[in-house]
């Protein structure tokens, strides 16, 4: 090697290189985490935190039979508006700016304003002295956006919406949204279509689901699979940016095993492909998905006349719906105001129940219902807190307002209102509800006294004495609140519950008395039920099955699984 | 010739006419480039200080520039930025090299002969006016709602914007060029291959790059529908449920990809056109 060059050789610089690129390679390798982190595990649900989501009042073994009703004040917990309000508003058009999407919920509001466009004729008008401009506006980021900014006053939106929204916009005190009614409950329009190889929920482990993300269908696909049993990480989600191209992709990929979207698309699928079919609509979770409306904090605050017209007015448009002649000419004016035709929009007509005065109060004010705001909303942000949707959700108490349905309710105008949305049962038997598959099975475990079936059996002492005040099992409550709330949501379902016991006494003991002990114990368990949240007792059908049927076929002796009821929901037409 | 002589040195411009494309140093080339910015960010903390209800625009709008700063955190990851740009990066070059696989022997086929070019002309033309975003339910029909649904929308878009410059490339090659081709005994194959092709190719290289920010504009169309990840997604997802803050740092992040691949492609017009540096 004569040469002296001071530079490397070629060899060299390749080695150098090499070494450098390995260098950052193994670095990166070594960092990997921080440089390509994942989001923390979504799914991995503790199915028992709805224990957690405790109910609305301190833990009560004796249960309780009246209706219980608020007696907080709403502004004492609401936020605080601070600072200027920020919405546009002339004080001499006195116009709301109300967008509005399609959806037949809205009907009684047309109704109400005689139409979309501010106009002297409306009930608003001409009774409380304001005028109300339905703007369609169907795309909830664009109408979000236009709430925030100021331009209109009102953000429509599902319960379960409002949770997402929520903790963004309450960041500014005068966007935090105040609910003051609720519009209607989804009553079949929305629904999951599954291929026909999905008989119940728990089929849909470890098979792909589509739906449009962030809005009720996310809601409702994921409540059923955590009341199932299922972990959200469970099933391969495949998101949408609407509902209407969930239901085009399940058509069009036939790998996708379900899809959560809307009428009409749910009822046209199963007639139109081969080899599908609907699992459940909200015909059967016919208090699951609540339409609602909430104002702008600082308007709300500014305007309590214009709170109280708006919630009043809608009413009065319910109770002027009840005039066909007249629920014609507001299909109408709906029809014009959506560019549709008139058949189209009655077409629509069953999608949504609209929810009166008297219904309201039960939603709002009712604290023992159990499908009330309170619930729906705990129930909500139970769903997307597991799904890693949200951190830090709202309070209920932060975003409801009642005040405007207690002054209705002082002021005695709705007085004629009743409940017209109960679902009248026919006294049934188990066998008869079991005759089909049920949509849903889910598995509660109460930790039962030995040969106890009180559900809220206290503790015992060494000499078997009840000891005052305590519970065997301490989480019974919130066992039955996770349970109420499936019920509530669906309202218009039969439920089956069975009760089990375990077989570890099986040969030394005859079979008749542990049957007749684990019929026993579903009887408690639908009596605590009816007891507590006023549930119709035709609503449920009750077994016992002993020890016939282990939790888990692999391994019959895990007699912890064995003490067990199942809820299961069946379709209403079986009963 | 006028007065002012043919030699462009700088000693003879003078007077407000020859000022147009003049040169400037490059320092003041920068100055002048940050200075806008500056005005954008200075507006922008002047729209958005003080307390949430004192500022002009509201935070549920937009964020102060250090609430931005301050989420970025959160958008590394919980949001998981690095694979969302990952995603979304291959996403677009994906979509890129569908298009050019098309748009480059169309494209040549379509400047060389005037029978293909009467074909699809019409058909480029009418392309370019389409509002693309109502495609992407076609796209999904076409292509199901993977990943190839994706690559196929934005493909689509990069077609229709490259094919009309590449077309137009070829266009400007010279007559003389191509004289000279037939002169010499050149086959048509040969002329297309050494003539068009290689005259045209520092012009096809622009058009490339003018053309690969395209696929940005349309992310959040290509991530709407069922994608696990990606940048359009994260904007997606902040829009509905926020933080508002994610959407205004995508943004950042994508002009910074922009700012890079961009350089990229300079870098790579320098070094296979050497003489003729791009600008």
């Amino acid at each position: 090697m004569a040469e002296k060059k001071s530079g490397l050789t070629p060899l060299g610089k390749a080695v150098v290189v090499i070494f450098i690129l390995a260098c950052i390679g193994g670095a990166g390798y070594f960092f990997r985490d921080t440089i390509f982190p994942k989001a923390g595990a979504k799914g991995g649900v503790d199915l028992d935190k709805f224990k957690q989501e405790q109910g609305v009042e301190a833990k009560d073994p004796t249960g309780i039979t009246t209706v219980s009703t608020y007696t907080y004040v709403p502004s004492q917990k609401l936020p605080a508006v601070k600072g200027t309000s920020a919405y546009k508003w002339d004080a001499t058009a006195k116009t709301v700016k109300f967008p509005i999407n399609v959806w037949i919920g809205w009907l009684p509001i047309v109704a109400a304003n005689h139409g979309f466009a501010p106009n002297t004729d409306s009930v608003f008008y001409k009774k409380y002295g304001f005028k109300v401009d339905l703007k369609l506006i169907d795309d909830p980021v664009t109408a979000r956006d236009a709430y925030a900014s100021g331009e209109s006053h009102v953000l429509w939106g599902t319960l379960d919406m409002m949770v997402l929204f929520a903790p963004e916009l309450m960041k500014d005190s005068r966007t935090a949204p105040r609910i003051f009614q609720q519009i209607d409950w989804s009553n079949g329009g929305d629904g999951i279509v599954v291929r026909s190889s999905i008989a119940s929920v728990k089929d849909l482990k470890g098979k792909t689901v589509v739906y449009a993300q962030n809005s009720p269908s996310q809601y409702f696909i994921n409540n059923l699979l955590l009341n199932a049993g299922i972990q959200p990480s469970e099933v391969k989600h495949k998101y949408t940016s609407t509902a209407f191209e969930a239901a085009a992709a399940f058509v069009a990929d036939a790998k996708i095993d379900a899809c959560v979207s809307w009428a009409p698309d749910i009822y046209n699928i199963p007639e139109k492909v081969k080899g599908t079919r609907i699992l459940t609509t909200t015909t059967d979770a016919n208090k699951l998905i609540a339409d609602v409306w909430a104002l702008r904090a600082d308007f709300a605050k500014d305007h309590p006349e214009v709170v109280e017209g708006l919630v009043a007015g809608i009413f009065e448009g319910m109770k002027g719906l009840k005039d066909e002649t007249f629920k014609g000419q507001a299909f109408q004016w709906m029809a014009e105001g959506y560019g549709m035709t008139v058949d189209d929009v009655k077409s629509m007509a069953n999608d949504a129940h609209s929810t009166n005065f008297a219904e309201n109060k039960d939603f709002f004010l009712n604290a023992n219902s159990p499908s009330n705001f309170e619930r729906t909303w705990k129930n909500v942000t139970f769903v997307y807190k597991e799904l890693g949707l949200i951190d830090t959700p709202a309070r209920f108490d932060e975003v409801m307002d009642f005040s405007v349905l207690q002054a209705l309710e002082k002021k005695g105008t709705f007085a004629d209102s009743k409940n017209e949305y109960v679902t009248q049962f026919e006294p049934s038997s188990y066998q008869k509800v079991n005759a089909e598959k049920p949509i849903l099975t889910q598995t509660i475990r109460i930790n039962f006294y030995p040969n106890s079936s009180n559900i809220f059996e206290p503790q015992h002492d060494e000499l078997g004495n009840a000891q005052k005040s305590t519970l065997y099992d301490p989480n019974v409550d919130a066992t039955l609140e996770k349970v109420a709330r499936l019920a509530g949501q669906y309202d218009r379902a039969v439920i089956a519950i069975v009760g089990h016991a375990d077989s570890s006494m099986k040969g030394k003991i005859q079979e008749d008395p542990v049957v007749k002990l684990s019929l026993e114990r579903a009887n408690s368990v639908k009596d605590a039920l009816v007891k507590k949240y006023q549930f119709d007792p035709n609503k449920f059908q009750v077994t016992g099955k002993g020890w016939a049927e282990p939790a888990d076929a692999t391994q019959p002796d895990n007699q912890a699984l064995n003490r067990r009821v199942e809820i299961s929901i069946y379709p209403p037409e079986s009963k | 010739m006028g007065g002012h002589g043919t030699s462009g040195g700088p000693k003879v411009l003078q007077g407000s006419a020859v000022r147009i494309r003049r040169r400037i140093p490059r320092g003041e080339k920068i100055v002048l480039g940050i200075v806008p910015i500056v005005a954008i960010l200075a507006l922008w903390t002047l729209f958005t200080t003080g307390t949430v209800e004192e500022r002009v625009i509201s935070s549920t709008i937009l964020p102060s520039p250090m609430e931005v700063v301050g989420a970025v955190g959160s958008l590394w990851f919980q949001a998981e930025l690095s694979r969302s740009i990952v995603a979304s990066f291959s996403r677009v070059l994906l979509g890129f090299a569908v298009a050019f696989l098309i748009a480059f022997p169309l494209g040549i086929a379509m400047g060389a002969w005037s029978r293909v070019r009467a074909l699809f002309e019409p058909l480029s033309v009418f392309g370019s006016y389409l509002p693309i975003p109502a495609l992407v339910p076609l796209t999904m029909s076409m292509f199901g709602i993977g990943e190839m649904q994706k690559i196929m929308f934005l493909g689509l878009a990069f077609l229709i914007y490259l094919l009309p410059l590449i077309v137009k490339a070829v266009d400007e090659v010279d007559d003389v060029y191509l004289q000279t081709a037939y002169t010499m005994g050149a086959t048509q194959w040969q002329t297309v291959r050494h003539v068009l092709f290689s005259v045209a190719a520092p012009q096809i290289v622009q058009a490339m790059r003018m053309g690969f920010g395209i696929g940005w504009t349309y992310i959040i169309l290509a991530e709407m529908v069922a994608a696990d990840r990606g940048l359009g997604q994260i904007i997606i997802i902040a829009q509905r449920r926020g933080p508002r803050e994610h959407i205004y740092l995508v943004l950042l992040v994508i002009v910074l990809i922009a700012y890079l691949t961009d350089r990229l492609w300079v870098y790579l017009a320098r070094n296979l056109f050497p003489y003729r540096e791009a600008k």
